[in-house]
């Protein structure tokens, strides 16, 4: 073979940045002095002693917490054995195949939503009102028929089941709608132990796990740097068990973090640094994710801003920082603070998606939410699923090859020729030329003899037929049966709490 | 309106707390009565930073500052309004629930409600149903607010409301609640007094139910 060519560097994908690697050190270095001058908050016994039993300086304990210091060398023995890679795996279909891999590495993308919100839109009425095992069922069947959707959380919190055991229905209800890899919540380490019988279950055995874990769990330190009994329980009982946890702090800059979001990443780290410490301490290996979600207060409102280009900014940022501490990275997009589905939720979701794909976050969650994250959004869905369509698109960049510039192409063609019937055409075309499936593109008379339909009722009767469509059921009666039973046991062992069962609807 | 006056609403609009203690004293010494210097002075500014807050001339933080030179002027008044017997606006305690420790919404309503006058007790974070019962009983406020961040510890709200209960204390305070999950018809259900959105409407809500608003 002729080579002619040298010094030919490719750009597969276009790249984003935000941070230097002078930047990212200053901060990271920055974090390590939180960690050892300032200090965290621990509600925990025993976090607080596996950590002071192998170094940290323990100070300032009341009768609830401690203020732990972490030197930085026991930073850098965390990281000598932290995973650069974690895995999980979605359960099974029918014919015992787990098709859904989520591969968490550098520069891996996955979307998918994100979890827990109090509210949801009614898919039919556009009612906003409390969220129920129906509506997460509904939302995890969206998830499971749109192919950009790597990933399922509860969009919307279980509320017509008892609280106090919400997380095993909720996880159920997930189960009926979906196969792919899941990020589930827990009330307790109690519920955690259920739902992870309720996987081993639904696997076919504690192997299969080992095999691939079916979930990861979502673990939220409080900001300013406070880790609670429930946070470092659930760690601790992940490292105990295999479980892939994210741990993800939402600081909010301007009032849980500095202002500055320099300073807001900065703490952001100090935070998740103390969960890769004390998992490393328990569990050598043990696999952690870290977040990704922070960003600015809105100082008119005071509310948590989800479509701000400082949350796309600082999560673009957070992974330059993962990427170069080689630890998985839990992003933020197609989220907005709008109420409902209209243009202020296109903007803000194709901003943070565009952001998050182009940066390369690993696990790219909440997609779908509204309203600061309190409500969720069908139609929102199931239009970032078209918005992340687009951005994979800009992400297979332009290949520049001998094929491409195609030269003897134009020779052939030549000056006033045409390219449609070309086999050069049509050989690419597929491949080259995105292709929308609900952005319109007809013209005026065959879009007015289509109904003059708006994006937004486009979107709202894709998502519909999606609801409707007849799919099998995921597992077998017996399976679900067995599952049912674990959250039956469960509400049995609660029954006593008050105000725990149908608090809400 | 006095000039004194005038420049003490100024210094409270502009946040600048050294300046409206100093006024305040030199208020004291030209022999304005402390009930004036609050309602003609303090109040006075802290009403237009409400207005300019809710028109979104003015931000939380600038918003806060104002509340904070308020308080500075309202150190000195305190103990000389409370010998003249004058009736302050009430007193709020807040906590944010058993189980959570997310306190920066009950911080902001703090802020705000010292901002248009009340006294405010903060018993902190993760505080217990038996804490806000004892705690009511030691500081004897008008009102209680709750606030909790999460649906598994909005239960504490309705726990804490019924231990108020069985102590014979409900009828004694008002109780308020607010946090990302709640809303208004889970305040009634657990037969709340009032709901509040975010600060602002919390310490409106605040007024409201003390009768002053």
């Amino acid at each position: 073979m002729q080579v002619r060519k040298t010094n030919y560097l490719v750009n597969a994908t276009p790249t984003l940045q935000v941070l230097t690697e002078d930047e990212i050190e200053a901060i990271y270095f920055s974090a390590l002095r939180v960690l050892s001058e300032t200090g965290v908050r621990v509600y925990e016994p025993e976090g607080v002693e596996l950590a002071y039993s192998h170094g940290a300086i323990v100070e300032n304990a009341d009768e609830k917490s401690s203020l732990v210091k972490i030197p930085s060398w026991m930073v850098d023995r965390a990281r000598a054995t932290l995973p650069h890679r974690v895995t999980v795996v979605g359960p099974p279909d029918r014919n015992g195949k787990r098709n859904y891999v989520m591969d968490l590495f550098k520069n891996q993308i996955y979307y998918g939503t994100g979890s827990d919100t109090p509210f949801t839109l009614d898919p039919y009425t556009g009612e906003r009102r409390r969220a129920t095992y129906k509506d997460v069922k509904n939302f995890a069947k969206l998830a499971q028929a749109l192919p950009n959707i790597d990933f399922f959380m509860s969009l919307g919190i279980t509320q017509d089941t008892a609280v106090g055991t919400y997380d095993r229905w909720q996880y159920l209800a997930m189960l009926e709608g979906t196969n792919k890899p899941i990020n589930i919540t827990a009330v307790d380490i109690e519920g955690l132990k259920d739902q992870l019988e309720m996987a081993y279950i639904r696997l076919g055995g504690k192997t299969e796990w080992k095999k691939g874990p079916a979930f990861s769990l979502y673990i939220e330190p409080v900001s300013p740097l406070s880790h609670s009994e429930e946070v470092v329980q659930k760690l601790l009982f992940c490292c105990d068990n295999d479980i892939p946890f994210v741990y993800t702090p939402c600081p909010l800059a301007g009032a849980t973090a500095p202002c500055t979001l320099a300073g807001t990443a900065v703490q952001a780290l100090t935070e998740s640094l103390f969960g890769i410490v004390l998992s490393q301490l328990r569990k050598p290996g043990a696999q952690v994710i870290i977040g990704g979600l922070m960003s600015n207060m809105d100082m008119k409102t005071s509310v948590y801003c989800y479509g701000s280009p400082e949350m796309a900014l600082l999560s673009a940022a957070y992974t330059d920082i993962t990427k170069w501490l080689g630890v998985p990275e839990y992003e933020t997009a197609g989220c907005s603070d709008t109420k409902l589905f209209d243009e202020q939720a296109l903007m803000e979701a194709t901003f943070n998606i565009t952001t998050a794909g182009l940066i390369g976050g690993n696990m790219i969650h909440d997609v779908g939410y509204i309203e600061q994250g309190l409500t969720s959004c069908p139609e929102m869905l199931v239009a970032s699923n078209e918005i992340i369509d687009r951005v994979k698109r800009i992400l297979r960049g332009i290949p520049v090859t001998d094929d491409t510039v195609a030269l003897d192409v134009m020779d052939e063609v030549g000056p006033g020729g045409h390219y449609l019937a070309h086999d050069h055409t049509y050989n690419r075309f597929k491949t080259e030329i995105w292709r929308p499936t609900l952005t319109d593109r007809r013209d005026y008379n065959d879009w007015t003899k289509a109904g003059s339909k708006t994006y937004q009722e486009r979107v709202h009767e894709r998502m519909i037929e999606l609801l409707e469509a007849d799919v099998e059921p995921l597992m077998d009666e017996a399976m679900f049966k067995e599952l049912h039973r674990i959250c039956e046991l469960a509400d049995e062992r609660h029954k006593d709490e008050e105000l725990d069962v149908q608090m809400f609807v | 309106m006095s000039r004194i006056f005038e420049r003490i609403s100024t210094a409270v609009l502009e946040g600048d707390d050294e300046e409206s203690a100093s006024l305040v004293h030199k208020a004291l010494d030209k022999g304005e009565t402390a009930a004036d210097i609050l309602n003609e002075g303090l109040l006075v500014g802290m009403s237009e930073v409400g207005v300019r807050f809710k028109a979104g001339d003015m931000f939380v933080p600038e918003v806060l500052m104002s509340a904070d030179a308020m308080q500075a002027g309202m150190r000195i008044l305190r103990p000389l309004l409370v010998a003249g017997g004058v009736k302050l606006i009430g007193k709020v305690m807040l906590g944010t629930v058993e189980g959570d420790l997310h306190d920066i919404g009950k911080n902001l309503v703090g802020m705000m409600c010292e901002g248009v006058g009340f006294e405010v007790i903060d018993i902190g974070f993760d505080v217990s149903p038996a804490d806000f019962v004892a705690a009511v009983k030691e500081h004897q406020p008008d009102i209680v607010g709750m606030s909790a961040m999460l649906t598994t510890t909005m239960r504490a709200m309705g726990h804490t409301i019924k231990a108020l209960t069985e102590a014979g204390l409900r009828d004694k305070v008002k109780v308020i609640v607010g946090g990302a999950p709640v809303d208004a018809a889970f305040a009634k259900k657990i037969e709340a007094d009032g709901y509040g959105s975010n600060a602002p409407a919390g310490s409106d809500l605040a007024k409201e139910l003390v009768g002053a608003a």
